[in-house]
């Protein structure tokens, strides 16, 4: 009786720690230490481009398009802090008259933004961006001036509106956002000098530019829905995404738009991550 | 989403219209805020660009076709005298030729084959060959494919046991300035300040940004410093004028033959409303001594082809410059 005793007392004892887990892991399944949203989406975007370096015309044209956002919580705050990093590229072709341009650009931003809820449905948030963004317009008629390259980062005031509501006895989220690049620097080349001045021959001072909103007057919008879907036992959200690039520049008399307006679709993955997560590293073999 | 349209607006640029009269207005306006030689084209005959405008917007208005439109506009770039200022549509390229067809030749492929004989090698273009009297002879036809400095080595290594080079670039019309500037580069065993380079800083006739200096630095690979004449004439043009610029800073090289044809501003492109492209002077590279070269070099030793020569199938200025290394060779062992 005695040794059932002692066994008895062992095994709580060797339970107790797991249950204690489990109690911990279950608490936190319920209430994660935070979400984080993922969506990449592709598709189309149309073209508007003018670089007086390489043209005085617009270049219209379409390419295909790419965003990858990753949205979510701050680990403190009450969820009143959320953090986004997005990344978008587009690859296209535009034209004018017999003449074609390449037209690469991408950009990757990072933003801090701090929750304001207005009613059950509808949140607000506020906050600045990191940006960065470049890419090239690429003439190959051009000989001496083929490319003109397109780098520079700001601080961005960016906003957005979250709004939840039910269709069809799906509950849907859109999303309006906005960032407008308040200061900067970009690379930008004098009126008339050629890139084999630069870099071939290494005469670039000057070539940096403070850039603000009368100099460098860009944007980003964005429009986004989630819509779920449900089919048998699985489920997915997916998202249609429209997306305005603004980038525009008129420094040292090179007049530049880069406009981009691009309609994607794709999938939102919703992570939750729980305080677990720590407990499980340290058992990890890893 | 309208709220930064509103508060920053578009940048748009003044564009024209689509039409004879719109394409007209385009050109003349893309020449008269980026070309950058009207101070000097003022200077050396004259040229009036108000006046050009005037000249040539009656004509624009009576053309009925896109190819008579063509024409008229590439006439109107032509008072330019500007081998470097083209138009290019479906209907052809419009050069301005007088640089170089308004003066003697100078040059004849088939008097050099007297000279190349059958023994020739051919490297990225460049022929070269050693003559019977221990003088190499290298023919530089062009600068528009990139010379590695391995092959420009092994040839100047293949003519090691001569005396001296003729360096022949007669009708080069130019090609990249990186070619010209690896060409020269072996033929100077140390860094030389061989010119400047400017470009345009703004839309007025005058805006120009202050003069850059240009090195030539000496190649990694063989360095010939034994005497070399480099043959010049009209169409010595562009990259290859940037050669001539370049090599008579070096105190071995002697320049030969005609006035080259000039070519000095660095060209770059842009396109009319209808789509075809225009090429322009823009960036202007002076001398070592900051004077430009627009209109030409001139050549140490002036030598034309003479006609007896001509017809007897004898290249004059090959003659004069092998003449002119062996002078160099009698100066230095006394024999003068």
């Amino acid at each position: 009786m005695r040794t059932i005793r002692i066994i008895i007392a062992a095994l709580a004892l060797l339970v107790m720690p797991a249950a204690s887990r489990a109690q911990h892991f279950v608490a936190d399944s319920i209430i994660p230490e935070r979400i984080v949203v993922k969506s990449t989406t592709f598709g189309l975007s149309g073209i508007n481009a003018l670089d007086t370096y390489l043209s005085g015309y617009d270049y219209t044209g379409g390419g295909l398009y790419m965003q990858h956002e990753n949205f979510r919580d701050a680990r403190t705050g009450k969820y009143r802090w959320k953090f986004q990093t997005m990344f978008n590229g587009t690859v296209g072709y535009t034209t004018l008259g017999n003449t074609g341009e390449i037209v690469a650009m991408g950009s990757y931003s990072w933003g801090g933004y701090h929750t304001f809820a207005v009613g059950n449905s509808l949140k607000l948030l506020a906050g600045a961006q990191l940006q960065f963004e470049g890419g090239t317009l690429y003439v190959p008629n051009n000989g001496n001036n083929p490319v003109a390259v397109k780098l520079r980062t700001a601080l961005a005031a960016s906003g957005m509106a979250i709004y939840h509501f039910q269709l069809f006895r799906n509950e849907l989220t859109a999303r309006l956002q906005l960032d407008v690049p308040l200061a900067g620097v970009m690379f930008a080349p004098e009126f008339g000098q050629s890139y084999y001045e630069i870099f071939g021959l290494g005469h670039a001072g000057g070539v940096v530019a403070f850039t603000h909103p009368f100099n460098s007057p860009s944007w980003r919008q964005m429009l986004t829905l989630d819509i779920p879907l449900r089919w048998r036992h699985h489920s997915s959200t997916l998202r249609i995404a429209y997306t305005g690039d603004i980038y525009q520049s008129d420094i040292n008399g090179i007049r530049c738009h880069i406009y981009r307006h691009a309609l994607s679709l794709g999938f939102v993955k919703t992570i939750f991550k729980i305080k677990q997560e720590n407990s499980i590293k340290a058992y990890s073999p890893y | 989403m309208t709220l930064p349209l509103i508060l920053a607006g578009c940048i748009e640029e003044d564009e024209f219209t689509n039409t004879p009269r719109g394409n007209f207005e385009a050109l003349w306006s893309i020449m008269d805020e980026h070309y950058c030689f009207f101070p000097e084209a003022e200077e050396e005959f004259g040229l009036d660009w108000n006046a050009v405008y005037e000249k040539y917007r009656p004509i624009v208005n009576e053309t009925e076709s896109e190819a008579q439109l063509f024409d008229v506009l590439g006439d109107m770039i032509a008072e330019l005298r500007d081998g470097h200022v083209n138009l290019s549509s479906i209907y052809g390229t419009k050069f301005y030729w007088d640089w170089k067809l308004d003066y003697p030749k100078n040059f004849s492929d088939s008097i050099q084959r007297n000279y190349l004989g059958h023994d020739f090698r051919i490297t990225n273009g460049i022929k070269y060959t050693a003559m019977p009297d221990s003088i190499g002879y290298v023919y530089v036809e062009s600068f528009a494919s990139g010379f590695g400095a391995d092959n420009l080595s092994v040839m100047l290594m293949n003519l090691k046991h001569t005396k001296g080079i003729v360096l022949d670039i007669r009708d080069n019309g130019g090609g990249m300035l990186t070619a010209a500037e690896r060409l020269a580069s072996h033929f100077t065993k140390e860094k030389i300040h061989c010119g400047y380079i400017q470009h345009k800083t703004g839309k007025g006739h005058y805006d120009l940004s202050q003069p850059e200096r240009l090195y030539l630095e000496a190649s990694k690979g063989a360095i010939w410093l034994r005497p070399v004449v480099v043959l010049t004439n009209r169409g010595v043009y562009s990259a290859a004028n940037y050669f001539v610029m370049m090599m008579r800073e070096l105190p071995h090289v002697a320049i030969m033959g005609d006035r080259t044809g000039g070519g000095s501003g660095m060209p770059l492109n842009s396109t009319l409303p209808n789509g075809w492209s225009v090429r322009f002077s823009a960036c202007p590279i002076l001398d070592a001594q900051g004077n430009h070269t627009e209109f030409g070099i001139e050549p140490d030793v002036k030598v034309d082809i003479t006609s007896e020569d001509w017809s007897n199938g004898r290249d004059t200025m090959i003659e004069e410059a092998k003449k002119l290394i062996f002078e160099y060779y009698d100066k230095i062992s006394g024999k003068e």
